[in-house]
Parts: C-alpha cells; structure tokens; sequence
C-alpha cells in the first residue's frame, strides 16, 4: 500500500500528543506574554501635556 | 436585625484619570508594518503545506484491493456512508447527546444512495459488453439477492491474501465481481476524476459523493494517520509534516482523546455540545461569580500597572 | 409625544440615525490623541496587533482571490501569497489569544464593560469558523481529510444538510465573503464599545459604596 505521506516530528507525553511546531508556538507566545507584563513600556512619565523631549517632532 | 450590607465596587470612570500622550493611528501603523514583515518572513522561510489532493486515480495505483472492497462495500450497502443516517440517508438514527437526537431531527438534506456511486458511473461507460450485460443483470436481480451477493463477495474479498480479487474463493457473487472490477479499471485510466462530482453536468463544484466514496475506504484515513492527522492523535490540530497546525483547536480535540467520548459512538455530538457549553462560560466570564474573581486573587495586574501603583 | 418649544429641529430618520451613530462614542473619544496615564505597558498592543494581523490576513486573501481558488497550486507567486496568508493567520490568533490573557487578568470586563468582553468571544469564534472554512478550500489533501473528518461532527448536530463541508463550492463562498463580513462586523463593534467606555481602570481603585 503506498502511503505518501509521513508524519512531522511530535512530542509525546500521556495522553498528550503535540506537534514540535505547534509546541513551539504555543511557548512563545506564553513568553510574549510574560515578556509583555514585565519589559517597561516607553513614555511613562509624560503626563504634562506641556512637556516636549528634545528630540521630539514638533510639527 | 445584622448589621451586615453589601458592598458595591463602583469602577472609576477611565476618562476621569490624568492623561498621557498617545498616538493611536502610529501604533495602528507600526502594528501594521510588523505584522506584514513577520508574516512575509515567515512565508519566506517556512513556506506553506501543499500535499497534493488524492485522485480516484492515485487511489486505484497506490491500494487497487481497497477500491474493489470499497465499491463492493457500497454494493452491499455495508460501508459508512450507506449506513450513516442523516443527512444523506435514512439507514441508521445518527447520534444523540442528552436524548436530543439532533442528527435524526436534522433530516436527510442531501439525499446519497451510496450503491450510485458506483454504479452510476458504470451506466456511463459505453463499449463494454461484459459490463453492460453485469449491469443488466444487477438490475434485474431482487434486492435481497443483490446484498447477498454484494455481502458473499466482501466475505471472500476479505479472506483472499492482501484482499486480491485475483485470489478469491470461487462463489456465487453474481455480476459484483465484474462491476467492482470494471469500476477499478475506470478509477485507474482516470475515467472516475470528476464523474461524481458533476454526475453528467457540465460544472461540478460540489465534491460530496466523490468525497463520500473516498471516505468509504481505508486509503484516505491510512494516509491521514500516517500524517498524525487521525482523530485520536490530536489530528484537529495538526498539519501535514512540520507545518503550524491550528493550536486553538487544543481543548476542542482533547476531548476526543479521553473517556468516556474516546469510546462513545456520540462522540461528536457530545463534544460538541460540551464545547458549546465551554463557549457560553467563557463568554459569561465577567458574571460568573468566582471566576470573575480569579483576576483579584492572582495579582497579575500588579505587574501590569505598577508604573499607576507606584504614583498613587 | 410632542416636542419641547425650543426644539426647532424636526425629527427625522436621518436625524436619529444621525444621532444615534454620533452618540455612540464620547466626543473627541473616537480617536484621540491621548490615553489615561495607567495605558502603560506592552500588553496594551495586543488589540492592535490583532487588527493589524487581520488586515493582512484579508490582504493576502484578496491576493489569492484575484488569482482564483486554484492559483496557488501552479504559480510560486500563488504559493508565496498562500503562505503569507497562513502565517498572518497564525500570527492573527497567537496575538488574540494574548489579547484575551491580558484582558482576563485585567478583569477588563469592570465598568459596564461586559459586553466589549462577550464581543470579544464572539469575534473569537467567529474567526475560528472562518480559518475553518479556509482549510476546507485548500483543494488539496487536507481540505479532503478536514472535510471527511468536520462532516461528522456537524452532520451529527443535525446542519450538515444546509452547512455542507464536503461542498467546496458552498464552503468557499462562505469563507471568501459570509465570514469575513460576520468577523468584520463583530470586530467594528468591539473596537466601537473600546472607545465608548474607554480602557479599563486599574483594578483595586474602585471606589467602595455601601449599599443601603
């Protein structure tokens, strides 16, 4: 019987049964998530609307 | 009397907060740029799945003895979509869940008799006197004899080494043999490509018989499990070879994977039910009492705004 | 009901609608140039990058549509598009799903804000429904399979007669034009209800009234 197609790489764990490439998507996006509640987020201390950096574009 | 009240938690109103600078429309853009770059360099290197479409004709070169076993299954009106229910027949009750037979109660929308799909494209075939006198002699046999012997050829079909038809005990099969043998020819020259699915019309964008008679066989699935694309293997979520499948599938398949719906024959009805139940859950989040709680007691938010915490 | 004296407006359709549209969003709140001082951190993004993923992801799906539904199989142009239109698909979810976590441990629901997290769901299912549709009209090994394997869960429900997967004719309509109307509409409103309640305030400020 010609079967022409073979299987991807998968990871095995129980009953859990996971494709290597949908595994690695899975943790990525737990670390973004994680990455995006700890990195600090730019521009947080301009709450003067008044105040302008230097290097701003004031057009 | 207690002295107990309830307490009320009033949410400020956003607009009421000091504000800072913030551009929506450079964010939408920047957004906009990343998401195009990402995904044209994902396209690049990684590319996207084509495994080719399996044809009646690849199927008839690659497992000749499952075409015949398939077209003598729907001849005795064995296979699965002759005894499937609704919506393509009346042969079986279908599934239930909670004693709400949904399958029945949906009706038989798409009328399918399943010996057709094979023999129909057989009454096309011209200039072949053994196959027309087979067909003739199909049609005037009682129906009963018909499953007898559709049913007495499947029986030797399977006891004949790797299902050759050449090996078969002799028997009574009547004309199956013929027909099951002349529709195998017609699926390898290519005669079969299309002939289910426009059934004599000019366009045909409807694939149903065609899909149900592959369906009927073992090739496709042997070819899906071999892929880890079979129902109990997590198959909802996964693509061919090292592709990304779709990982938002996780909780939809899991079931499947699981007592009691790995054994029942509801299977689909009951998971789906459940996962109708998990979506109305999820989506009444914000009034579930407890749930809507879990944000309070796991202080993730702390570390989302700890840049308000520590101004206050 | 008759209208107060000072009314000199005559009431219309166009007026109400008129009205009704304006009234939607808070003046100035539909896109303005500034965010409560706590919209600091890089969870906010996620909304956006969902957006933005979408718009490519109907980008590259009007690409192949000009091409036609076979396109992909025979030309590398085809092939190259289809692939984008994949990736941004799997970008599309991957930041919704974050979107979801963040907006969950915000508890974004507070303040009259339930119904920006139900359109939320909706617009979540919704998408899956339409990703299916696409992997149905692939025309090629996976969209048999998908379709062999997806006709019994919904035949068993009893709408495989009128939702017919084994129909790339059907499926492909519904996915090219019925799904991205219903996702678009769905987002539309939940961005609408975004800006009409403002993002949410932190949790632990609320103010705690004693009910009499």
């Amino acid at each position: 019987m010609g079967i022409a197609f073979t299987a991807g790489k998968y990871i095995h764990w129980g009953v859990v049964s996971i494709s290597l490439t949908n595994f690695l998507i899975i943790v990525g996006m737990i670390v973004i998530f994680a990455l995006a509640l700890v990195l600090p987020f730019p521009g947080a201390h301009q709450q003067q609307p008044q105040q302008h950096k230097p290097d701003e574009d004031e057009s | 009397m207690t002295t107990t009240h309830a307490t009320l938690r009033r949410t400020p109103d956003s607009h009421d907060y000091p504000t800072r600078h913030y551009d929506l429309v450079k964010e939408f853009v920047i957004a906009l740029a990343i998401m195009t770059g990402l995904s044209l360099v994902l396209a690049g290197i990684f590319s996207s799945p084509d495994d080719k479409a399996i044809t009646m004709s690849s199927w008839a070169k690659a497992d000749p003895a499952d075409v015949v076993a398939t077209a003598t299954g729907e001849l005795a009106g064995t296979t699965t979509s002759a005894t499937y229910g609704a919506p393509y027949n009346h042969a079986s009750e279908g599934q239930s869940v909670l004693g709400l037979k949904l399958q029945k109660w949906g009706g038989v929308g798409i009328p399918v008799n399943s010996a057709d799909l094979v023999l129909q494209p057989l009454r096309a075939v011209s200039g072949n006197a053994a196959l027309t006198q087979a067909l003739a002699q199909w049609d005037a046999l009682p129906a009963a004899q018909q499953t007898t012997q559709a049913t007495a050829y499947a029986d030797a079909l399977a006891k004949a080494p790797d299902g050759n038809p050449a090996q078969v005990a002799s028997g009574s099969y009547g004309p199956v043999p013929v027909l099951t043998t002349s529709f195998l020819g017609l699926a390898s020259s290519g005669g079969l490509e299309g002939s289910l699915t426009s059934s004599g019309t000019f366009y045909g964008t409807d694939q149903t018989r065609a899909m149900l008679l592959l369906s009927d066989g073992a090739y496709l699935e042997d070819s899906a499990v071999a892929d880890h694309l079979g129902g109990d293997q997590w198959g909802m979520m996964n693509e061919v070879g090292n592709y990304p499948g779709q990982p938002w599938m996780w909780l939809y398949t899991f079931w499947y994977q699981v007592k009691p719906f790995s054994t029942s024959e509801n299977a689909d009805t009951q998971v789906w039910a459940l996962m109708m139940l998990l979506t109305l859950v999820l989506a009444l989040v914000p009034w579930i009492p407890g749930v809507r709680s879990i944000p309070r007691l796991i202080p993730v938010h702390r570390l989302i705004w700890r840049d308000h915490y520590r101004r206050r | 009901m008759s209208a107060p004296a000072s009314d000199a407006r005559e009431r219309s359709w166009t007026s109400a609608v008129r009205d009704h549209v304006a009234g939607l969003v808070p003046e100035g709140q539909a896109l303005p140039d500034r965010q409560p001082a706590y919209v600091s951190s890089w969870i906010y993004v996620f909304g956006v990058a969902t957006l933005a993923a979408l718009v490519v992801v109907v980008g590259s799906g009007v690409v192949l549509a000009m091409g036609g539904a076979a396109w992909w199989h025979t030309s590398g142009l085809g092939h190259f598009v289809n692939s984008v239109h994949l990736w941004s698909v799997e970008l599309f979810f991957a930041a919704m799903v974050v979107h979801l976590w963040g907006k969950f441990w915000m508890a974004a629901w507070r303040g009259n804000r339930g119904l920006t997290w139900v359109t939320g769901v909706v617009s979540f299912i919704t998408s899956i429904g339409a990703a299916f549709t696409g992997y149905l009209v692939q025309s090629n090994f996976d969209s048999q399979w998908i379709s062999g394997e997806a006709k019994d869960g919904i035949n068993s429900i009893g709408v495989g007669g009128f939702f017919n997967v084994l129909n790339t004719g059907q499926m492909l309509l519904w996915h090219v034009t019925l799904l991205p109307i219903g996702v678009g509409i769905i987002a539309v409103m939940h961005v609408i209800l975004v800006r009409r309640h403002g993002v949410v305030p932190p949790l632990d400020d609320e103010a705690e009234e004693v009910a009499r």
